[in-house]
């Protein structure tokens, strides 16, 4: 097996739309989630979200971007700056070597809505004839090849809330095993439009809203903690040999060390101990490494009673007596719950933490839970963490769980 | 009197992000980057703005002159309003 160099990272995130402004906010922990003021926030019992600040990407031409959702767009964009990045990744890349990979749980939401919309709402036929086009969950990894040029495998992941941590780590396999010299990967999602907003609310997983202070409303880890807070974004990665990378003097921002994988194959949402137990060891296993070797972990850590409560149970699992010790990240109290972008917003920013040798903070810790008797990195982050090796954990409804282990680019 | 190529010059610069120097009655759909796919979300504008109906049966329109006369054709076989309303404006951007 080859190793895997991180040369490229793109974000559009409720963080910011550049590394340097992601990892800044991060870092002091400040809150992408918002109170929403769109029409129909009215309808929703919690007006909040964790938006992007995206509405035309200026690098997209715009006869292009009108056949784009959200979701593609921020994708696309995601991987204009992904590519850039990378001090020309692309360069002298056998197209049909070079693949796209792309986690998205629900694709071209805002569009189907729309279509919905003037089918039931309006009760007019008329569909915008773009609605297949833009609603397909294929459609953002489809926009990314014919971007850039890229032919080999170009392939879409949906596996919920760990759709882009799959698809990051099944691009590093096809890397890592030298069947591509190239993968874009991550992962994109906009579900903000008013049904998915609904839908989400009817399941009763989201946070009731701090009317003090609606973006501390996620609180991962807390006993006070009452749901998760969806967010909007994508993160895409460049992926390639450590050796390519090398060679021609790219920017190493991190390597992909392993991957794993597992289902619960119990129930339709109740995470499992043993299932995200299994996909940790699963990770280092493949990553072949030993679990003393992990020095970082950016949680699921949802802020669901259910998530938290379970992470930490297998977290003690893998990690013995150790889990206390090792800083756990929840950072979804702070940019939400991309669901299937999670995983690779996650996994950038475990490598930007590893670099700028920090731990982020989980905040709006207010009451630290029993039950995840972890060592959290309450609502400030640490700094002078020298963390060579960090874990991201990625779960998922349907239960696929699924683990990167990642390297620090100096390892 | 707004013209047909007029007011489908209209619908090109908003929609399709086309500049009005380049529109010609002579001028190839292809070359302004309308192909198959844009042809069919053409017409569906087409149909707000004019009030029409399109046929399901398949057209062959290679240049904008094309269009204008299957517009007007069927303005005349329909008797649709000649009353001009905007484009509808692209909603691919809720937030």
């Amino acid at each position: 097996m080859r190793r895997v160099a991180v040369s490229g990272i793109g974000v559009v995130s409720p963080l910011g739309n550049s590394v340097a402004e992601v990892l800044a906010r991060a870092r002091a922990g400040r809150s992408g989630v918002r109170r929403l003021d769109t029409p129909f926030a009215s309808r929703l019992v919690a007006p909040i979200a964790a938006t992007a600040q995206l509405d035309e990407a200026p690098s997209i031409d715009a006869g292009k971007a009108r056949m784009l959702d959200r979701f593609s767009q921020f994708a696309l964009f995601a991987s204009q700056q992904a590519v850039h990045s990378s001090s020309g990744a692309l360069a002298g890349i056998d197209p049909a070597r070079a693949g796209v990979f792309v986690g998205t749980g629900m694709g071209g939401t805002h569009t189907m809505d729309a279509g919905y919309q003037t089918l039931y709402g309006e009760d007019s036929d008329r569909i915008k004839p773009f609605t297949i086009l833009m609603g397909m969950h294929n459609a953002a990894a489809a926009w990314i090849g014919i971007e850039h040029g890229l032919r080999g495998p170009n392939m879409t992941y949906s596996t919920a809330c760990s759709s882009s941590a799959v698809a990051i780590g099944e691009a590093w396999l096809r890397v890592a095993y030298g069947q591509l010299e190239l993968a874009l990967a991550g992962g994109s999602e906009a579900p903000l439009s008013p049904g998915s907003l609904k839908a989400w609310e009817a399941l009763h997983t989201v946070a009731t809203m701090d009317t003090d202070e609606p973006s501390a409303s996620c609180r991962p880890f807390s006993m006070n903690r009452s749901g998760m807070v969806l967010g909007e974004g994508a993160a895409m990665l460049v992926l390639e040999p450590w050796d390519r990378a090398l060679a021609r003097g790219a920017p190493i921002l991190g390597e992909i060390l392993g991957y794993g994988q597992s289902n619960d194959a119990s129930h339709i949402t109740r995470p499992s101990v043993d299932g995200q137990a299994a996909a940790i060891r699963a990770a280092l296993l493949s990553a072949g490494i030993d679990a003393v070797q992990v020095e970082a972990i950016n949680a699921h850590g949802t802020g669901t009673q259910a998530n938290d409560r379970t992470e930490a149970a297998a977290i003690r699992a893998v990690f013995g007596a150790r889990a206390a010790h090792i800083p756990i990240s929840a950072t979804k109290a702070i940019h939400g719950h991309l669901l299937g972008a999670a995983g690779a917003l996650e996994c950038v920013l475990s490598l930007l933490a590893m670099q700028a040798e920090l731990a982020l903070p989980t905040m709006h810790l207010q009451q630290p839970d029993p039950d995840c008797d972890l060592d959290s990195v309450a609502n400030r982050a640490r700094e002078g963490v020298a963390a060579q090796v960090t874990v991201s954990n990625s779960f998922a409804f349907g239960g696929t769980n699924a683990v990167l282990v990642l390297r620090r680019a100096s390892a | 009197m707004t013209t047909t190529f007029e007011r489908l010059c209209a619908i090109l610069v908003k929609d399709h992000k086309l500049p009005l120097e380049r529109l010609s009655l002579y001028a190839p759909l292809d070359s302004l980057g309308i192909d198959s796919l844009g042809t069919v979300e053409l017409l569906w504008t087409v149909e707000d703005v004019f009030h029409l109906k399109l046929p399901s049966t398949p057209v062959e329109l290679a240049t904008l002159g094309d269009v204008v006369r299957y517009i007007d054709e069927l303005v005349a076989g329909q008797g649709a309003a000649l009353t001009p309303t905007l484009p509808a404006a692209p909603s691919l951007r809720t937030t």
